[in-house]
């Protein structure tokens, strides 16, 4: 049982991570990105390509990472956001499915359709508790998850650009008559979102590997968890996330693995029936 | 399509491994509590049903049986479940990438259980995202497979195959490669004649593949050799061929 709860809030953590950086971005734009999880597996091959192929430190590794992503982030905007900024949200949306399309194809190309396993910064042997197996890799994403947490609430909230951020969510033209960068805050919402896919991808790959179909499954479990935790509320996605982490990994074990994915679904509908704005669902809600 | 006399296999099939992999484990590594575990598609669950009747046949009861989505990257709650129902070994059928993740998160949750499946457990693509802790004392029962060769000839050829194609050669890549050779040397005798090919296959006898003969019988079947291999560290070894009886 105590394993059970281990290895799901483990998994559960990558969701939140996929889908902080799904809604950091909406909320400052209001556009599901649903090449989040294909950005999380860009973010993978990067690592992989620093730490396994030209043989760099991890750390080096994951510091290269996050700087290509979010220059990746910058350009993502430029090609698909800000060319559709003002059309109908469903045409950005599905360009966002077409740009993950292209990104899956890319690395089909370049790192080939085998998986490969990236090293986890963090070694050492597992943490034996109470008959429960933690691996150093599992207390790093639960670390990593906590700390980029507290980061994007000290942001978002403490920072100057945190709240000028929050005003460009709140009413993109407004916040522009009064002066706020709109696109330097934009640009900013797209590259950090893009950041968390990257490390999300980094924190998957040494347990599930890279494979350039990775992200499709994962995308989606983000897109599931911020909504059941109430589409736009970061606290909301983090709970959802190891909600689902939990149900997924009790499912399997006590009613079937082989329905898992359909958890995921089965949990979100249930929730939507339940609350139709999610478990703590904002106004913002209303907009997806 | 089985039974058509135009349909011809040169690799060997699963149903001879759902056969010899619970034979193996049971009269020959002695293991009687099997957990079993495969990917939840067509081939995986073909094959899981076929190893539990082949258990059956010996007497013997799985301790669990599970299985996994091709998409499934979290395979511990089945593990965990195959660990409580007091498994003393595994039987594990799937492809690389998911033996791979099978294999790693065993070793991440202490599960030690004697392990032999298909010969992706072997596999160049699985032993490289594997430590020599992980793959260590891994089984496998398929076709031959070009990395415990000593032969010259193909070691170059798999380096060859690894260089062009950027993939490791393996059993289904030394199938594809005799086949294509087969036809060819068909064709040089035959000529381009649709029905001349198929009879000759047909009656392919004693042909010299890389690392086996082929042989063709009533049901279209051209390879009947296939390996058991241990992995020791990340290398694995051939600890016998074994050939179908009356070959």
């Amino acid at each position: 049982m105590g394993q059970l709860v281990v290895n799901g809030l483990a998994l559960g953590s990558i969701y939140a991570l996929v889908a902080l950086g799904l809604l950091l971005i909406f909320n400052t734009v209001q556009i599901v990105n649903f090449a989040q999880g294909q950005l999380l597996m860009l973010g993978a091959f990067i690592g992989i390509s620093c730490a396994v192929t030209h043989e760099l430190p991890v750390a080096m590794a994951w510091a290269i990472t996050m700087v290509a992503m979010a220059l990746v982030g910058i350009v993502f905007m430029v090609l698909v956001y800000f060319p559709l900024r003002g059309r109908p949200a469903f045409l950005v949306i599905l360009t966002t499915i077409a740009m993950g399309i292209v990104l899956e194809n890319l690395a089909l190309i370049v790192w080939g359709p085998l998986p490969v396993s990236l090293p986890s910064p963090v070694r050492g042997p597992p943490v034996h508790f109470a008959g429960v197996v933690v691996s150093m890799h599992q207390i790093f994403i639960f670390a990593t998850l906590a700390v980029i947490l507290l980061l994007q609430f000290f942001f978002l909230t403490k920072t100057r650009f945190g709240i000028l951020m929050q005003a460009t969510a709140q009413d993109l033209h407004t916040a522009r008559l009064v002066g706020i960068p709109v696109n330097r805050t934009i640009a900013v919402a797209f590259a950090f979102g893009t950041v968390l896919s990257g490390i999300a991808g980094l924190l998957v790959a040494p347990i599930f590997l890279a494979e350039p179909t990775m992200g499709g499954s994962l995308g989606l479990k983000g897109f599931v968890v911020s909504v059941i935790g109430g589409f736009g509320n970061l606290p909301g996605a983090v709970i959802g996330g190891l909600f689902l982490g939990l149900i997924e990994t009790f499912g399997a074990r006590y009613i079937s693995s082989n329905f898992r994915d359909a958890y995921a679904f089965i949990v979100m509908i249930a929730v939507l029936v339940a609350w139709p704005r999610g478990l703590f669902g904002e106004k913002s809600s209303e907009k997806v | 399509m089985q039974g058509s006399k135009w349909l011809f296999r040169t690799h060997v099939h699963d149903g001879q491994l759902a056969e010899l992999i619970p034979e193996y484990l049971v009269k020959t590594l002695g293991k009687t509590k099997p957990g079993i575990m495969a990917v939840a598609d067509d081939y995986g669950l073909g094959a899981s049903k076929g190893i539990q009747a082949a258990l059956a046949k010996l007497k013997v009861s799985p301790a669990a049986v599970a299985s996994y989505a091709p998409s499934d990257k979290d395979m511990s709650a089945q593990l965990l479940e195959i660990k409580d129902k007091g498994a003393d070994s595994l039987i594990l059928f799937g492809r690389p990438a998911d033996v791979t993740l099978v294999i790693k998160q065993m070793n991440d949750l202490g599960i030690k259980l004697t392990t032999i499946g298909n010969s992706s457990i072997v596999a160049q693509t699985t032993l490289n995202n594997l430590s020599a802790a992980e793959a260590d004392g891994g089984y496998a029962i398929g076709g031959m497979i070009p990395q415990t060769s000593t032969d010259a000839k193909i070691m170059d050829w798999s380096k060859r195959v690894q260089d062009k194609y950027k993939v490791p050669a393996d059993n289904f890549t030394v199938s594809y490669y005799d086949t294509v050779y087969l036809l060819k040397s068909i064709i040089e005798k035959v000529g381009c004649d649709k029905a001349a090919i198929r009879d000759a296959l047909a009656a392919a006898k004693d042909w010299k593949g890389m690392l086996i003969s082929y042989q063709a019988d009533g049901q279209g079947d051209l390879a009947h050799t296939l390996g058991i291999y241990r992995n020791k560290g990340k290398t694995p070894e051939l600890t016998g061929p074994i050939k179908e009886s009356g070959y």
